[in-house]
């Protein structure tokens, strides 16, 4: 399923981890070693955006930050955005970002 | 760089906010009725500095680690909330309303190199 | 006497707590109100978790491999401190104590657990 965001022109690799971090299934990258540490990247900060939200909330009082729907990083080359257990390398340069984490949320529910 | 303002013509903009390095607010604009004052604005700006110093450190490190390059200079860093998504540079931050988040407009409308 | 009640006990301890890696639920002993024990494990798991997230990264280049896993932090505060060890938390008051004081007691009472196995 996650096969199909390859398709995307500027996806360069994805990956879905499960939720001790580990690698389940990835793509687009030459080495399964570099696709795990991806993995372990994206569940790190997963856990940190959740960790620094759950403080949001807890401070502010607010309802609306959690449970936290995904997040994502834009460098000048290259964007990295995840959803769930999910995560995509992208070209910043290329394509829609609405469109990508759209597509994201979608596959993510499956 | 943009202003607020700029920020603030977003579809569904609910507020923008300038902030310091420390994450302290240096000016704001927030949208009549939306529930975002001074204080929870303040609170946002310093978990986006957390999250930017995190995001950086990881930038660096995957590009130490694999030689992958475009990852640093972070330029914005999004964190899609429950309902409210904010994305942010080194300066400026937009919240807008999750569900229809234009993520390519506030990227835009931001500066490059956070 | 339980760990928390030990590190409780201690002088210079207002409150030791703990908490579990998931978040769900947490514990404590102490002189802190159960509401701001409950902000306090929240807010030492998302430090705890960065920590992590840093020592593995760490870990990864040259000449950082000892930090990894990290055992744990400690802040401290014009009159407070902060000691966390694995999933232990305790809140100090810095004129009765000190971070290394405790941080050498939370040791103790905690030496066997290794942090790798709490991940």
């Amino acid at each position: 399923m996650i096969r199909r965001l390859m398709l995307r022109e500027e996806v360069r690799a994805v990956a879905l981890f499960r939720d001790d971090g580990a690698l389940v299934e990835g793509y687009g990258l030459d080495s399964a070693e570099r696709l795990a540490t991806l993995a372990r990247f994206a569940y790190d900060t997963k856990r940190i955006v959740q960790g620094n939200l759950d403080q949001l909330s807890m401070f502010t009082g607010q309802r609306g930050w959690t449970p936290p729907t995904g997040w994502l990083v834009r460098g000048g080359g290259h964007t990295v955005c995840s959803v769930g257990n999910l995560v995509c390398v992208a070209d910043t340069t290329v394509g829609n970002l609405n469109e990508l984490m759209a597509e994201l949320q979608e596959v993510a529910r499956y | 760089m943009a202003d607020l303002e700029e920020l603030m013509a977003l579809d569904g903009a609910l507020a923008a906010f300038r902030y310091s390095s420390t994450g302290e607010v240096l000016e704001q604009s927030v949208r009549e009725g939306a529930d975002f004052d001074a204080r929870v604005l303040d609170l946002v700006a310093h978990m986006c500095v957390a999250n930017l110093a995190i995001a950086t450190l990881q930038a660096r490190g995957w590009e130490a680690m694999t030689g992958m390059t475009g990852f640093h200079p972070v330029q914005q860093f999004g964190l899609l909330g429950l309902d409210w998504t904010v994305v942010v540079d080194g300066e400026r931050g937009v919240i807008l309303p999750t569900g229809q988040a234009d993520l390519d407009g506030a990227c835009a409308r931001l500066g490059s190199g956070a | 006497m339980s760990i928390l009640s030990e590190l409780a006990a201690t002088p210079g301890v207002v409150a030791a707590g703990q908490y579990t890696w998931r978040g769900d639920r947490y514990t404590f002993e102490g002189r802190l109100d159960p509401e701001h024990a409950r902000m306090a494990s929240i807010m030492c798991r998302a430090t705890t978790m960065a920590t992590h997230m840093q020592a593995r990264m760490l870990a990864s280049l040259p000449g950082g491999e000892g930090l990894d896993p990290p055992r744990g932090w400690f802040v401290c505060g014009a009159t407070h401190s902060v000691c966390v060890l694995a999933n232990v938390f305790c809140f100090i008051d810095n004129a009765r104590t000190s971070p290394a004081t405790v941080l050498a007691a939370m040791t103790e009472r905690l030496g066997e657990v290794r942090p790798e196995a709490m991940i």
